[in-house]
């Protein structure tokens, strides 16, 4: 992906130095020329198209943004209600990312997600520890992380 | 005891250190017309590296920035001590700044002057000695 946006920066370059133009508009021309020709010749590179990426990462961004937003109304629920009836525990959770990053932000977005706490990773990097703030069903709750964050982090990795 | 595993401390601290530093080189640039200068860009960079001891041990960090604080603060005091004496050679009192405007082909209008070098001695000084006494702090056995 990297080696993509170098190859698009320096062919909108190429195209400066063809039109011996240098002002930021035939700069943003080449670059929309060069990603022409990128997403023509897509399948030379091992890695996608880098634009697909982009935009899973732009959808991941959304999905965290829907998931606080129901999170949080879920919280005021339980806080406002007369009687405590909330049950907090601790519940393992199996990943199936690899990488530092993912691993990293997989456990940010839970951690953002209110209710929802990463207290620690187990040695090799294979089980988050989840402290749930109303822990109902524990298989309702890995899925339902495994469902949105794990499968996005997953696309933009891909 | 078991060992707590920091791999999130790590991967977070890969992307943030360059910001942290970037920000304080832009403090210690932003000095003459904005707020900040040599002292506070000089305490953010010691930040960023006691961030690094919090996260590795001494003897990592000393193989990331094999430096030695001493060094960096006598350094620091040569450069203030130079742009101050350098003013006794052109006959006007101790402490005498000069500025001058640089064309430079690329970068257009610079405004130069000896008072950023003072600055960078503030800077390096700094550095040295908040790093010193951390790890003298740190290191005792």
């Amino acid at each position: 992906m990297a080696f993509q946006i170098l190859l698009n920066i320096v062919l909108a370059y190429l195209w400066m130095f063809i039109k011996v133009s240098f002002d930021p508009v035939s700069f943003v021309k080449g670059y929309l020329f060069g990603l022409v020709v990128i997403f023509v010749l897509r399948r030379f590179f091992r890695s996608r198209f880098y634009l697909f990426r982009i935009w899973s990462f732009i959808k991941l961004t959304l999905i965290f943004l829907k998931e606080l937003l129901l999170s949080n109304i879920a919280i005021v629920k339980i806080v406002l209600k007369p009687k405590l009836t909330m049950h907090p525990g601790i519940f393992a959770l199996q990943t199936n990312l690899t990488k530092d990053w993912q691993i990293t932000l997989l456990s940010s977005l839970i951690t953002l997600t209110p209710g929802t706490l990463v207290i620690d990773i187990s040695e090799d990097n294979r089980t988050l520890f989840v402290h749930a703030m109303d822990i109902g069903e524990v298989q309702d709750e890995i899925s339902g992380i495994k469902n949105t964050f794990e499968k996005a982090i997953l696309e933009v990795s891909r | 005891m078991r060992q707590p595993n920091n791999m999130i401390l790590e991967t977070a601290l890969k992307l943030l250190l360059f910001f942290i530093v970037l920000f304080s080189i832009y403090i210690f640039t932003a000095g003459h017309y904005y707020p900040g200068g040599g002292f506070i860009g000089g305490l953010m960079t010691a930040g960023a590296i006691v961030l690094l001891l919090i996260t590795y041990d001494i003897k990592t960090v000393q193989k990331i920035l094999p430096v030695d604080y001493r060094i960096v603060t006598a350094i620091g005091l040569l450069f203030s001590i130079g742009t101050s004496a350098g003013a006794l050679f052109f006959n006007v009192p101790f402490l005498t700044h000069v500025f001058t405007h640089v064309e430079v082909p690329v970068l257009g209008d610079l405004a130069l002057h000896t008072a950023t070098i003072f600055d960078l001695g503030v800077y390096f000084v700094v550095i040295g000695v908040t790093m010193t006494i951390i790890l003298t702090i740190g290191e005792d056995e």
